[in-house]
């Protein structure tokens, strides 16, 4: 296993234990979160000029599925402002545990055993994707969406312990989850018998101790655990509270978690299921030809739209889940492995390692064509945010024109074919040969369904 | 640094950065209006409202500033009778602009990129009082041609005869002066024209059709083809829509207008004649008027044809120009609307 | 300075060759233009109806090396057109058609889109241009095929 621990570099281990760094980014993305939230509630109802829409929605957005993801896996969770004011409340410090940490008006529940996983973030996401044809395009709707994540993240905070909402709510948070396993970042300790020779277990109870003050891991992983990306945020609290410089920071090769078999369960085998369902759905209805669709999407509450959304629950939730777990029985079947309910329940799951990729080149095959189209609204909404007439850095002239038009079929057709790739690869790694087989077909005969709408 | 001091440190930084960011961004706005005021005109789809405000006060003499946004969809804006520059206002784009008037009175502004059928409805008022110590008024405009001769705009105007083909112009042929007179040719119909032709003897020996000819032929002389460029454009922006660009009454919006009309409960309405007295709640709409055809446009007259675009309000979906375009550019329009009847010489 | 880094194992550099011909292969797919039968070039012309937030047609027919005529009738606000691939545009406003000529001297498949704001849903109002046979879309699935066998050959033990 080739892997290189950058906190051996001390600057970057300087940088990141310090608070400092992180907290300004994260104020800053706070102060441009608000902002567009003012900017949806008070400036031009007009989408493509709206700091609201164009910030969120096409620069953040292209952002994390281009570049923050594939690359740093959860490192927007590290920096990202929509817990922060709930932490502040929770923590009743900004900047690291005080001397006296108090807890008057917290209430620091566990969070329910039976809501665990990441089956409610699933339910978040499609919730939200249910809407997302007036949440993208109506600055209002999309200020009052994200007025609502801020919201719920607090109140969580106030309720439950450590960063309840991001580990168990946010719908955004689901799929970073599940594709930061792709990332070339983990963070992981670098010998776990050290923590096992660690009674305090500070890095997930928290200290008060001068040089390693800090919270208990706020998304309540044990780091001596940790094999997986999907449940740790980087949020870098273990590596200020370990007493024995025992985190590390690894460069890795990509897509290391998926030969991991521990912790596989139903919940992100639907997620990957509805990611890759969503992909297919947006691609039809955004990117796609059919002025109906569009319609029926946007007219939230009329009998179209139902139409609409029970289309859109019975691909991501019927005929998907469906059509792969035949996949996946086949797959036994093929192998000669047993096909009892149990044993299917495990296929389904381990199968689903295959859908991450999949999923990952999807979305980053869909961004690319809307934010080839769409890049030139950035310097305007920046410099005029509420659409007001201002002209903060001179880009508030830029005309609309599509970038790159012509490359990006290919591009979308390259990214697919490397998820594919990537696919049929982990199936063979985690099931074998045979297994496999029936989940590399329904791969690419998703992969042939993206192409159609994307480059057909 | 000590945890306490960081801490009240990392405190102020968040109000600044998360309060004070977006409080001092609306603080600027605010200012800066306070400062110079601004009437601020958001434009939007009739049905949402229109333009809003609808009426703005003025003072003559004094600068205007507005500040003109749409919230929707493409609209403009322009001053009706002015040489204020139009205006394109893109959705989301702010722009201003200071209007300074001379003259006193009531101006109307419109917008004058079609947003929706109901587009023409799209006006407002600029209020502009005299000066302070002036009380002069402006001078009373003339009235339109109609009225000093009489026409009645509402009653049907059937050609008695028409060509057999479309006419062209036949100029450089000698014909009394009186037959060349503006005053004569805009009041009187092309059939009117043609039949007191017929019966000068300047045309014994020619047919019908070649009197048509003559008669096209004064048509043409009394415009320019620069002028009957104007028109051109004046017609593909205010009144294709309607009308249809090839003058037939089926432009993009006259669908809507003849379904209105079918479902109106005023079951007497003819297309392309008026039904006098019959709107009584103002909707007795019916499909706009066929330029093409002859019977109904060679009876009418240049002054009636004027009068029609200046007052509208026949009943119909027709909205009224006066206060829109001055007086030369509807004439421009009148006489660009007959090279839907001849063939005439027109600019490029 | 010591970094802890293992050495890249022989089998490790066997993997990167075969991903580096993969790579070459692939891209060979899609660069390399196939020869197919064109038909000889025409003359096409298309009457589209734009209103928010649709075209009517929304998909374009023609033939590699056609020549194109579009007119654009705006139904209800300014609409226009703009070629995705082409880089051509144009703005009609109802009462005015307008009209764009051009050579489809490109094949696949291009998304046309309205270029002027046109109402909330402007960025979805979407048609397509298909010229030719779509190349692109059989190299991409042959593209994704041959990842799949890859992929599985990839783990050969």
């Amino acid at each position: 296993m080739t892997k290189l621990d950058l906190l051996r570099f001390p600057l970057i281990k300087t940088l990141l234990r310090s608070r400092w760094p992180q907290f300004l980014v994260r104020l800053l993305a706070l102060a441009g979160f608000v902002l567009a939230v003012l900017a949806g509630l008070l400036g031009t109802p007009v989408g493509s000029r709206s700091f609201a829409i164009v910030f969120v929605w096409i620069l953040c957005w292209a952002l994390l599925m281009l570049a923050a993801v594939p690359l740093f896996g959860r490192g927007w969770c590290s920096v990202c402002p929509i817990p922060m004011p709930g932490e502040w409340a929770q923590q009743g410090a900004l900047l690291g545990p005080l001397q006296t940490m108090t807890a008057r008006w917290r209430l620091g529940r566990p969070w329910p055993r039976r809501l665990r996983g990441i089956w409610m973030q699933n339910a978040a996401f499609v919730l939200v994707a249910l809407f997302s044809a007036r949440v993208l395009t109506t600055p209002l709707v999309s200020a009052l969406v994200l007025g609502a994540f801020l919201l719920v993240a607090l109140v969580t905070s106030l309720i439950f312990e450590r960063r309840a909402f991001c580990r168990y709510l946010c719908p955004v948070g689901g799929f970073i989850g599940l594709y930061s396993q792709l990332a070339p970042l983990e963070l992981r300790v670098r010998n776990t018998a050290v923590c096992a020779s660690h009674r305090e277990k500070t890095c997930y109870n928290g200290s008060l101790e001068g040089p390693y003050a800090g919270y208990g891991c706020p998304w309540g992983a044990f780091p001596g655990g940790l094999v997986r990306n999907t449940s740790c945020g980087l949020c870098m609290e273990c590596l200020r509270t370990c007493p024995h410089d025992n985190i590390a920071l690894n460069l890795r090769l990509p897509g290391a978690d998926l030969e991991q078999r521990r912790g596989r369960g139903l919940d992100e085998a639907y997620k990957g299921l509805i990611m890759l369902g969503s992909a297919l759905a947006y691609s039809a209805v955004m990117l796609g030809p059919w002025g109906a669709l569009k319609a029926a999407a946007f007219a939230v509450g009329s009998l179209p739209w139902l139409g609409y959304a029970l289309g859109f629950l019975t691909l991501v939730l019927g005929v998907l889940p469906g059509l792969f777990l035949l996949a996946a029985a086949a797959g036994q079947r093929l192998a000669g492995r047993p096909l009892d309910r149990r044993s299917l329940k495990q296929a389904f799951a381990q199968n689903a390692v295959a859908l991450v990729p999949l999923g990952l080149a999807a979305w980053a095959a869909f961004s690319l064509a809307f934010a080839a189209s769409s890049l030139t609204y950035i310097p305007v909404a920046l410099s005029d945010p509420f659409g007001w007439g201002w002209d903060l850095f001179g880009g508030a002239g830029v005309g609309w024109t599509p970038l790159m038009s012509g490359a990006v079929p290919p591009l979308q057709v390259i990214v697919l074919a490397g998820g594919i790739l990537w696919a049929a690869r982990s199936a063979v790694d985690v099931q074998g040969g045979r297994a496999a087989l029936p989940v590399i077909g329904f791969c690419l005969l998703a992969g042939a369904g993206l192409l159609w709408l994307l480059v057909g | 640094m000590p945890a306490r001091r960081a801490e009240r440190t990392a405190r102020l930084l968040a109000v600044l950065l998360v309060l004070g960011l977006p409080l001092g961004l609306l603080l600027a706005r605010l200012i800066s209006d306070r400062s110079s005021p601004v009437v601020e005109i958001h434009a939007r789809m009739p049905h949402d409202g229109g333009f809003l405000p609808g009426e703005i006060q003025a003072v003559a003499g004094e600068p205007l500033r507005l500040r003109l946004v749409s919230d929707d969809v493409l609209h403009g804006f322009a001053v009706g009778q002015t040489d204020f520059p139009e205006i394109d206002l893109y959705p989301g784009q702010t722009v201003e602009t200071t209007l300074v008037f001379d003259q006193p009175g009531r101006y109307t502004y419109v917008c004058t990129r079609w947003c929706g059928p109901d587009h023409w409805r799209m006006r407002g008022v600029i209020d502009v009082r005299p000066a302070a110590g002036e009380t002069a008024l402006p001078p009373a405009a003339d009235p339109p041609l109609y009225l000093e001769l009489g026409l009645d705009l509402d009653a049907p105007h059937p050609a008695r005869v028409t060509p057999a083909s479309r006419p062209a112009a036949v100029t450089g042929i000698e014909l009394p002066g009186r037959y060349r007179s503006q005053d004569y040719l805009r009041a009187a119909s092309p059939a009117q024209v043609w039949e007191a032709l017929r019966s000068d003897p300047v045309t014994h020996g020619m047919d019908d059709e070649q009197v048509w000819g003559l008669v096209a032929g004064l048509w043409q002389e009394s415009t320019t083809p620069q002028r009957l460029e104007q028109g051109r454009e004046l017609y593909a922006r205010s009144c294709a829509a309607c009308h249809g660009e090839t003058g037939t009454g089926d432009g993009v919006f006259a669908s809507q207008h003849a379904r209105d009309a079918e479902r109106s409960d005023h079951a007497g309405a003819v297309e392309g004649h008026a039904s006098p007295g019959g709107a009584v709640d103002g909707h007795a709409i019916e499909a706009p008027a066929d330029f093409t055809d002859p019977e109904n446009m060679l009876g009418a007259a240049p002054a009636l044809l004027h009068g029609k675009i200046v007052r509208g309000g026949m009943g119909t979906g027709m909205p009224y120009w006066g206060t829109v375009f001055s007086d030369d550019q509807i004439w421009m329009l009148v006489e660009y609307l007959w090279t839907f009847q001849f063939d005439l010489e027109e600019g490029k | 300075m010591n970094l802890p880094l293992q050495s890249v194992s022989p089998e490790r550099r066997r993997k990167f060759a075969g991903l580096v011909v993969l790579a070459i292969v692939a891209l060979a797919v899609l660069a390399l233009p196939l020869p197919l039968p064109s038909a000889p070039p025409a003359d096409r012309h298309f009457h589209l109806q734009a209103s928010s937030f649709a075209y009517q047609p929304a998909v374009l027919h023609v033939n590699r090396g056609d020549r194109v005529t579009i007119e654009i009738e705006a139904q209800d606000v300014v609409h226009g057109l703009y070629l995705d691939g082409y880089d051509l545009q144009v703005t009609a406003e109802p009462g005015r058609t307008a009209a764009l000529s051009f050579t489809a001297d490109r094949s696949g498949s291009f998304r046309f889109r309205c270029p002027v704001t046109c109402g909330p849903l402007h960025p979805f109002m979407i048609g397509q241009l298909k010229v030719g046979p779509n190349t692109l879309l059989w190299k991409g699935l042959a593209l994704a095929a041959l990842a799949a066998l890859a992929g599985v050959w990839s783990l050969r033990r």
